[in-house]
Order: structure tokens, then C-alpha cells, then sequence
């Protein structure tokens, strides 16, 4: 009777096994998984990286980041021209583009687009205080006017928040938002819209290069293991992981490495660093906060806490977007923090205590907080005693600005490609009293921070294109190396996995999949 | 018979006239301890990035500058009116998520607890009919093991063995990704019917069975070891040995005396489990990525979307109110001892 029973149960999972979700899959279409689930598919709301990738597929820009990091046309025909004076950006734009309603893209839709951001977009804030008015003097040609010369703009263009949308189809929408549905100019058309499932067609009257696959299945997974285990089991074709446990990357590396699967890594584009309160005692003293710097092992944080996969970056700048990869901030010296720190009168019984905030909800937070923690404990025990604070991230950001936290675990990831995207939101200062900001990003940030020369290089980058943009940008970040209102800790990719018989991932330079390029092998 | 329908609908209309002034100790109670809660929605919404002119707009836009007791009052002025106002991070009104979401974890529920309810009173008559055995000890142990187990570790273990290692169960969802279903009541196994939609119909049940199983199993041990003690106390009494002595088929007695008798406190523990549900859904919505109300408010909780929050907490008091009242007269028909 027992015998029965037991093959009755052996004989039903091997008839369920048969009916597998791997074997299931007959359809030619390319299921990718990330984590979380899509809000809105409105350009205006788009603030989760999840969004961006999907919307990034379904529209088009006027300009790209490609990944070596070059600036390219995409609806518009060329670079920008810029006035002499530096107010005007005259942009010429691509014709015979057609959004996925039929109508026409041209200039009166991107002002239409760009009017509707600047009104009612989630993180219009991006836009700054740059921009005066937009025209649309001929139907494939806009001006920009600019309250102040702003070599900027090109990158802000790069923005998904700016992508053109047909001003007919959202012309009941053009003061609030449109959640479930897109009609935009890109290579694929959004079928179908949940929360959690996205379904993606290719466009057949797209204006440039078509689509590797039959279509995009977008899904989204409440937590890490589901998504690592889908991949494993061959539920999904492609796993995005922008936020996936990096013990779980580990292991997707190893069986990529092993040919099991495919990886694909975009140019690293999120920085995590520590934010130093600079304006009270005692890390209003730059060399404890050198110090401090000094004691900061990062390529032992990163084999400790994310098995070497995040690049220790001495950097606040993303190497993609500037002249090579310059290592600006101090390198690990316990020994010379230590002779600082006696400089100053700590050591040797007086101890340098420095409470550390880490995000709670961000487990690499936490272990970035301990690793550093036992590095000082390791050598510099008679210096510096780091007490640890865990407070949520939502709590975090919103005391940054009342200086409630002496040192915090922060990251960033720049909204538009561009250095600035990084230096202005870390930087950027609008009301200075003697080093210390008391009004504009820096306090934000939580350093309180501020330069009168930085602001003036700030100014003096916006009139200049190129090259000399750059060292200017650059000449910035060697600023606040010196000052060390922040100490980088690392800096990240993203990644991506496909199953063998799904062609590598890649990504543009502002680490967005290209879901156009993935292709069936077999195919 | 008339009398104690009286007394039942003077109950019931005890009961409901107490769920107004339970909701708004509830709602009040939400909405203190979200505000005095730490972090902020324009935060959550705005990122660290944000300038102080956008924070104070968006903050203006969304009634968070308004005193804490011009913003209660609006909330319970449009509790009253049954609005229960716009999510803070979505700006779509909080009753459309609800009702979107609603539907999967009601069907979740009512497959886990009609698993557990057939898991349980199978194991619980196996007990009983090897009693003192091998086979009942196992059970017992199955059973102690069911509840000991934390619902969040019984979902993983569920979901790496069966959808990840042996690959049978999809690892999560509601539905196939490649195929779609309409939408009727929300109700994925219902609208498959009236859509007479067979393949649907499969993929839903398909999607359901490892969470539902998964949570009716957790959810068992309670019911097995209520039914083997119960009907153990029953097969024990008098009006079981009367039959016997009558010559009633073993059967008979089982089925037509014993059982129900047995079944009263298995009622009593459905409305409790139901309770329990509403927590234990919280974790397994998350692990199986289940659309549903729990992890809709697990999101929102992070979103700190206060409304949205407000919102969930007020619908699923009164459903578990609503149900419990349910229970209540259910075994007050079943079981003519019970007076109200």
C-alpha cells in the first residue's frame, strides 16, 4: 500500500516535470527579467533604472551615449550648433521619423515633450535653471535659449526623461501623466502594459536599424533569489541585475565563465562613496578627513564584500566620461592616517570617534560599513573607532540636509551622461560663507561643503566644448580630492546574463541594455 | 429556532455597528504611525538628487505641507465619504490599486486555505485510522513541523526544490509571460471560466499551485491535529457508543455523528487562519512575486506612500472583520449550543 503510494507520487512529478516551464516555452520571443515592477511607463515619471531600460528601447533620444562613451545623433541629424554668444543651441532633426500612432515626429513635438517634462516631469530638477525658452522655428529644427552658456545640454539630451512623444496621442495628457501606455518613435512598440509583464513588439516602420528578435517579454520579480533562480532553471532568457545579491553575480560569473551562460557588462556608471559632514568637528578638519581617506582599503572592501566585482575607484567621475581613468583621492596609507591623526592630537589613548551611517536596506552598505570598520580595528586600533548607525535609505535622504550624520554610505548614478551629472549633485554650491555651503547641493548631499573656485570653474566649464570642458571638470574633482568632502569607494557596472542559445548582452555608455541586439542563436 | 435567529441578527448587528469605530481606531492608528514612522515620500519618490525647490513642490503638490491635523481631518472627512484619496507615488486612486491587487490574494487565499483544509483533514483521518503507529507518528510530526516552520523559509525551500531544482512550478507570477489573459472580475481561475478560456484556465491553476500548496501545507499541521483530536474525543463519547450497540456501519458513524462534531472547532481555527493569511501573505506574495494586496503594501510601505498605506490596512481590517463576523454566525447555525 505504502509502495503505491510513493510510486503514485513518483510517477506525478515526472509527469509535472514534463510539463516544465523550460519546455514550455515555444514561442520565439526573449523574456527578460530585472527586479521590481514598472510604475509608469510615462518618459515624465521614468525614474527607476528599470523603466529607463524599457523606455529606452521603446523610444528614441535626440542624442545617445554609445559605449565608448562618444556622443551620437539619434533623432537628431547632427551634433548641435551653438550660438557665439553661447545662449542658442540650434538642433537640426531627423526627418521621415514617425511615432508609433503614425503622426510625424518634428520639432513641434519635441518642444511639446520637452514643455510637458518641464511641467509636470518627476525629476524635471534635472533640467536645472538653464533654460529659457524652446522654439520650433521650422518643423525639423529647434532653438534652445539659455539663460547662461551651457556645454551641458548635449549630455542632458541624452536624458530618457526627454524622449519625444506623439503630442497627439498625449494631447489629453499633457498635464498629467499617462501610465500604461507609450507611443514614442522607437524600435519597439508596448503591446501590452502591467506592472509586472511588458510586452514589446518590434516597430516595422522604424527609421533606422530593426530589431535582432520577434519581441521583448519584460518581467519583473519581487526578490533577487527569484530572478537568480529563473535564470538557473531556464524560466526568463535574460537576467538584468540591478539589484541582485553580489554573491549571486559571483556565481552567475562562474557559470559564464564555464560557458553556461552568457555575460554582458555595461561601462561602470554608479559610484558608491562616504559623504563627510564637513561644516563641525571634527571632520571639519581636512586632515582627519585625509585621515580618514587614507584608511579606506578599498580593493579589500571589494574582494570582501562584493568578491571583487565592483572596481575600486579612487574617482567621483565615471572613467567613461572623461579623459581616462584619473585616481584623484589619496590611496590607502594606514601608516601615513596615522601620522596625521597624531598631528592632530589623536592616537595613543585619544581616540578619533566616528559614527558611520549605512543605508540598511542596501546589504553592500552594511558590509562595506563592517569591512571598514575591521580594517581600523586592524590597524589603526588605537586611532580611530568607527560606530556604526543603520537607518533606512528614505530616512537618510531626507535628514542629509539637517546634518544629522557625520559620515554616510551613499551611492549615485548620474541622470544625463555626462561628468557634470556627477560633480554638480556632489558640488555644486549656491550660497558660500567661508568654506562652508549653506545653501545648494553640497548640502543635500549631506557634506556642507563649498568652493568659491569650484563654483567658478563650474561657470567657466559651461562656456567651453570638448577637451578643455573636461580638464576644467577635471580640475574640479583634483579640488575636492584635495578638500575630501567625499571618499569614493567603488565603482559599479551593470550586468547582464542570457542562456546559451541568447546572443551576449550589451549595453550604451550610459549602462542601458540594447534589448534590440539580443538575438535567438539558432535562429 | 426563531428566538436564536434573533439572537444571531442582534449579534451581527453588534458586531457591524462596533467594525465603523474599529476602522477608525485602525485608520488613526495608521495614519500616527506612518507620520511619526522615519523617511518621507518626496524622498522616496525625488531620490537623493533633488534640488529644495523641487522637494517643496512636489511636497506642496502631494498635501504634505499642510498641518498633521488638517491632513487627518481631510483623510477621515474622505474615509466618510468612502474616498480613500490618491497613492502618493502613483497618483492613481488608491481603491483602483486595491481592487487590482485584491483579487490575487483573495485567490491565494482560498486555494491555500482549501489546501490546507484537504491536506489537514486527510492527515488528520490517516492519524486517526492508524493510530499509535508508525504512520501516525510521522503525521504527527508532519503536522508539528507544518506550523513550526516560518511561512518566508517553508516559501523558499518550496520555491528552490520545486520551480528552481526539479524545475516543475513556474518561480513566480500569476500567469505565463508569453501568453495573455483577460481580465473580467481579476480573478485569473474565474475569469478563465467565463472567458472559456481551458488553456488559461490551466495556466492559472498552474501559476497557483506551488504558492497555494506551499502556504496550504504550512497552514495543515493546525487542522490535522484539530481533526485527529477532535474526532478521536468524538469516537469516545456516548451517542458514538449508542450507535455502535445500534449496530450503525462504522462508516455511518464516522461520516453522520462523529464528523460533524468534530468539524465545529475546525470552522472556528478557518477564521483564525484567515487572520493569520493576511501576515503570512505578506512574505509569500514577496518570494513568489504574487501581484498581490501584500506585496503591493510592502512596496508602499517602502515608497512611504502614506495613502496608499492608509488604504490596504482600512480594506483588509474590514475583510477579516467582515469574515470573522461570517465565522462567527456560521457556527452559531452549525452548533445549536452556542448562545450570543
Amino acid at each position: 500500500m505504502q509502495n503505491k503510494f510513493l510510486l503514485s507520487i513518483l510517477i506525478s512529478l515526472i509527469s509535472l516535470s514534463n510539463y516544465s516551464c523550460a519546455s514550455k516555452k515555444i514561442s520565439q520571443r526573449i523574456i527578460v527579467a530585472s527586479s521590481g515592477k514598472i510604475e509608469s511607463i510615462d518618459p515624465a515619471r521614468a525614474n527607476t533604472l528599470k523603466t529607463i531600460q524599457l523606455l529606452n528601447s521603446l523610444g528614441d533620444t535626440l542624442y545617445e551615449l554609445n559605449a565608448n562613451g562618444e556622443l551620437i545623433p539619434k533623432l537628431a541629424l547632427e551634433m548641435p550648433t551653438i550660438s557665439k554668444n553661447g545662449l542658442q543651441i540650434i538642433i537640426n532633426l531627423r526627418k521621415n521619423v514617425f511615432f508609433h500612432d503614425g503622426t510625424l515626429f518634428n520639432a513641434d513635438a519635441f518642444k511639446f515633450t520637452f514643455e510637458r517634462f518641464k511641467r509636470i516631469g518627476t525629476m524635471n530638477y534635472i533640467l536645472g535653471d538653464k533654460i529659457k525658452s524652446i522654439e520650433a522655428p521650422s518643423d525639423y529644427k529647434i532653438i534652445i535659449n539659455l539663460k547662461k552658456p551651457s556645454s551641458s545640454l548635449n549630455g542632458l539630451l541624452t536624458s530618457v526623461n526627454l524622449t519625444p512623444i506623439s503630442p497627439t496621442f498625449y494631447k489629453n495628457y499633457s498635464d498629467k501623466f499617462l501610465n500604461e501606455q507609450f507611443v514614442g518613435t522607437g524600435k519597439y512598440i508596448l503591446r501590452r502594459f502591467s506592472n509586472e509583464i511588458q510586452v514589446i513588439d518590434p516597430n516595422l516602420e522604424y527609421w533606422g536599424k530593426f530589431p535582432n528578435n520577434k519581441g521583448i517579454n519584460f518581467v519583473g520579480y519581487a526578490n533577487s533569489s527569484s530572478l537568480f533562480g529563473a535564470l538557473k532553471s531556464k524560466q526568463i532568457d535574460v537576467l538584468l541585475s540591478n539589484s541582485i545579491d553580489d554573491i549571486q553575480i559571483d556565481s552567475l560569473r562562474l557559470l559564464s565563465k564555464n560557458k553556461k551562460l552568457r555575460e554582458g557588462n555595461s561601462p561602470a556608471t554608479e559610484i558608491s562613496f562616504i559623504s563627510f559632514r564637513t561644516n563641525i568637528h571634527p571632520l571639519n578638519n581636512l586632515n582627519v578627513r585625509l585621515a580618514l581617506a587614507k584608511s579606506l582599503n578599498r580593493k579589500f572592501i571589494s574582494k570582501k564584500v562584493s568578491y571583487g566585482l565592483r572596481i575600486p575607484s579612487r574617482s567621483i567621475v565615471p572613467p567613461i566620461f572623461k579623459n581616462g581613468n584619473q585616481n584623484l583621492w589619496p590611496k590607502y596609507d594606514p601608516s601615513e592616517a596615522k601620522k596625521l591623526l597624531q598631528k592632530e592630537g589623536y592616537c595613543n589613548g585619544n581616540l578619533l570617534n566616528i559614527p558611520l551611517t549605512y543605508r540598511s536596506n542596501v546589504p553592500a552598505d552594511k558590509l562595506i560599513a563592517l569591512t571598514w570598520q575591521e580594517e581600523i580595528k586592524a590597524v589603526l586600533n588605537d586611532c580611530i573607532e568607527i560606530k556604526l548607525n543603520a537607518v533606512e535609505s528614505t530616512t537618510i535622504y531626507k535628514n542629509l540636509s539637517l546634518g544629522i550624520y557625520t559620515a554616510v554610505i551613499l551611492d549615485w548614478k548620474g541622470a544625463y551622461s555626462d561628468p557634470e551629472a556627477y560633480l554638480t549633485p556632489l558640488l555644486s554650491c549656491s550660497e558660500i560663507d567661508n568654506g562652508v555651503c549653506k545653501k545648494g547641493e553640497a548640502v543635500y548631499s549631506g557634506s556642507f561643503w563649498g568652493s568659491n573656485k569650484v563654483e567658478k570653474l563650474f561657470l567657466e566649464s559651461e562656456k567651453v566644448i570638448g577637451d578643455k570642458r573636461l580638464n576644467k571638470l577635471l580640475e574640479i574633482e583634483k579640488i575636492a580630492a584635495n578638500s575630501i568632502p567625499y571618499v569614493p569607494i567603488w565603482i559599479s557596472s551593470q550586468k547582464a546574463w542570457s542562456q546559451i542559445k541568447i546572443s551576449k548582452p550589451t549595453f550604451n555608455g550610459a549602462g542601458i541594455i540594447s534589448l534590440s541586439d539580443l538575438k535567438l542563436i539558432n535562429e | 429556532m426563531s428566538r436564536d435567529l434573533n439572537k444571531i441578527l442582534n449579534y451581527s448587528v453588534l458586531k457591524l455597528s462596533l467594525i465603523p469605530l474599529m476602522l477608525w481606531v485602525i485608520s488613526t492608528l495608521v495614519f500616527i504611525l506612518l507620520r511619526i514612522a522615519p523617511g518621507d515620500p518626496v524622498d522616496a519618490i525625488l531620490g537623493s538628487g533633488a534640488d529644495a525647490v523641487s522637494r517643496e513642490i512636489l511636497r506642496n503638490r502631494l498635501g504634505l505641507n499642510e498641518s498633521l491635523l488638517s491632513q487627518y481631518l481631510n483623510y477621515i472627512n474622505n474615509i466618510l465619504h468612502l474616498n480613500l484619496g490618491l497613492s502618493l507615488s502613483t497618483e492613481e486612486p488608491v481603491l483602483t490599486i486595491i481592487l487590482k491587487s485584491l483579487p490575487a490574494t483573495l485567490e491565494l487565499g482560498f486555494f491555500s486555505i482549501l489546501s490546507a483544509i484537504l491536506i489537514g483533514v486527510t492527515l488528520g483521518f490517516i492519524g486517526l485510522r492508524y493510530k499509535g503507529k508508525k504512520g501516525d507518528y510521522i503525521i504527527r510530526i508532519i503536522g508539528i513541523a507544518s506550523y513550526a516552520i516560518p511561512p518566508f523559509w517553508g516559501a523558499m525551500l518550496a520555491q528552490l526544490i520545486f520551480s528552481v531544482y526539479f524545475n516543475i512550478f513556474p518561480i513566480g507570477g500569476r500567469f505565463p509571460v508569453f501568453q495573455h489573459q483577460n481580465h473580467i472580475t481579476g480573478f485569473l481561475v474565474l475569469d478563465s471560466f467565463l472567458s472559456n478560456n481551458f488553456i488559461g484556465l490551466r495556466e492559472s491553476l498552474y501559476h497557483l499551485a506551488l504558492p497555494s500548496l506551499t502556504l496550504g501545507f504550512l497552514l495543515s499541521g493546525i487542522f490535522s491535529r484539530s481533526l485527529r483530536i477532535n474526532l478521536d474525543k468524538s469516537l469516545k463519547s456516548d451517542y458514538v457508543n449508542a450507535a455502535i450497540t445500534r449496530g450503525v456501519s462504522r462508516r455511518r458513524i464516522i461520516l453522520n455523528h462523529a464528523l460533524p462534531n468534530a468539524l465545529l472547532p475546525i470552522v472556528t481555527i478557518s477564521g483564525l487562519t484567515i487572520a493569520s493569511l493576511a501576515g503570512g501573505a505578506l512574505l509569500f506574495e514577496v518570494t513568489f512575486s504574487w501581484p498581490g494586496i501584500a506585496l503591493r503594501l510592502h512596496e508602499a510601505i517602502s515608497q512611504r506612500d502614506y495613502t496608499l498605506v492608509q488604504g490596504i490596512v482600512i480594506i483588509t481590517s474590514l475583510l477579516i472583520v467582515s469574515l470573522n463576523l461570517l465565522v462567527d454566525i456560521l457556527i452559531a447555525l452549525l452548533d445549536p449550543r452556542i448562545e450570543y
